[in-house]
């Protein structure tokens, strides 16, 4: 933060994003997680972020399976309930995100994959809402038997394909550099 | 544990994963979403068992077994090619990490909990439960206990590469 501040008060803002990331990454939370042996440290809030990413996709990818056709007998409206428990596994990896960003932010933020996973976790959640009120707010809830809305099924997809690219480009944050050699 | 710690590394997979480094990665990307798909069938009905989201008919979910089984193979393969393919310290080296042997155990106690529920009439009464019932307590339990093993079995997963923050932590 006294970077922050320094080069604020020299009127640059050049170093401004760095030293903020610089400040972030050097705070006792972040030296915490990233330095800390408690198992709630790192490890700790890689788990979470681990069980978040199960609950999260694997709940919505269930509800995207049903709305294209895999076990039609499922109703959808008592469905609708899992929604709160894919938002709060959303909210369980959002707040680990952050603890596991703030520990290694300065090399994060020029780490491509991770800031083409972050785009697709933001359009994944927007997907999930819009699929939530096209296929299970009121108006959109298909009855019983009714054939579900080319919207609704439209979305399930693109939840399955935001879900697989942002786990892609998760996964891919740990070997920065591997993309660059095959697609630089 | 040294025979089968032979017989992985006799696979030659060290040397594909040595030889293209893209093979560990696609794995893991397997194993993740392979992960997601198991959590999103398996435990979508261990909740609605423990009672969540009542009008949902369980042998209805039932049907999305299929799904939670293809994870399970697909993280099953990918699995063995990690621990058949450890370019550092062989095969041995998961068989030896606590986490991993932990991880096993509950993948072990999970399928028991599988033959449980099956084999002894629980899923058949917890199946003819109607849509907005409760399912009986047996049912229950054994739900209760397939999430804790299968969280487990993430948390464990996850500690394998930091197997020695479990070691501190125990005192070991």
């Amino acid at each position: 933060m006294p970077q922050l501040i320094a080069n604020i008060a020299a009127g640059t803002t050049a170093g401004a994003e760095s030293g903020l990331l610089d400040a972030m990454e050097s705070s006792a939370f972040a030296t915490w997680v990233r330095e800390s042996p408690s198992l709630f440290a790192y490890t700790g809030m890689l788990s979470l972020h681990a069980i978040g990413l199960a609950f999260v996709v694997g709940l919505s990818s269930a509800v995207a399976l049903r709305l294209l056709g895999v076990a039609p007998e499922i109703p959808l409206a008592p469905a609708r309930k899992f929604f709160l428990l894919m938002y709060t596994a959303f909210w369980v990896n959002a707040l680990s995100g952050i603890a596991l960003f703030a520990g290694s932010a300065t090399s994060l933020v020029e780490n491509a994959a991770f800031l083409v996973k972050l785009g697709f976790v933001v359009l994944a959640v927007v997907n999930l809402r819009l699929l939530k009120r096209f296929a299970f707010d009121e108006a959109g809830l298909p009855r019983n038997g009714e054939p579900v809305p080319a919207v609704a099924k439209a979305l399930a997809v693109s939840c399955l394909v935001l879900w697989s690219a942002a786990i892609i480009a998760g996964r891919l944050t740990a070997y920065p550099g591997l993309l660059g050699k095959y697609f630089g | 544990m040294e025979t089968i710690a032979a017989l992985l590394d006799a696979t030659g997979m060290a040397e594909i994963v040595n030889a293209y480094d893209w093979v560990w990665p696609i794995c893991e990307i397997f194993h993740f979403a392979g992960m997601a798909l198991l959590i999103g069938t398996i435990g979508f009905i261990d909740i609605r068992i423990l009672g969540f989201g009542k009008g949902l008919p369980i042998h209805a979910l039932e049907r999305l077994l299929p799904f939670g089984v293809a994870g399970f193979v697909v993280n099953t393969v990918t699995g063995l090619v990690f621990v058949a393919g450890n370019p550092i310290g062989g095969s041995m080296a998961y068989l030896e990490n606590l986490s991993f042997q932990l991880k096993m155990l509950l993948i072990l106690l999970a399928g028991i909990n599988v033959a449980v529920f099956y084999l002894t009439g629980i899923a058949r009464e917890a199946a003819a439960v109607g849509a907005t019932g409760d399912a009986a307590p047996a049912a229950k339990v054994v739900a209760g206990a397939s999430l804790v093993f299968w969280v487990g079995v993430i948390v464990f997963g996850r500690l394998i590469m930091y197997n020695d923050t479990l070691l501190y932590a125990l005192g070991l």
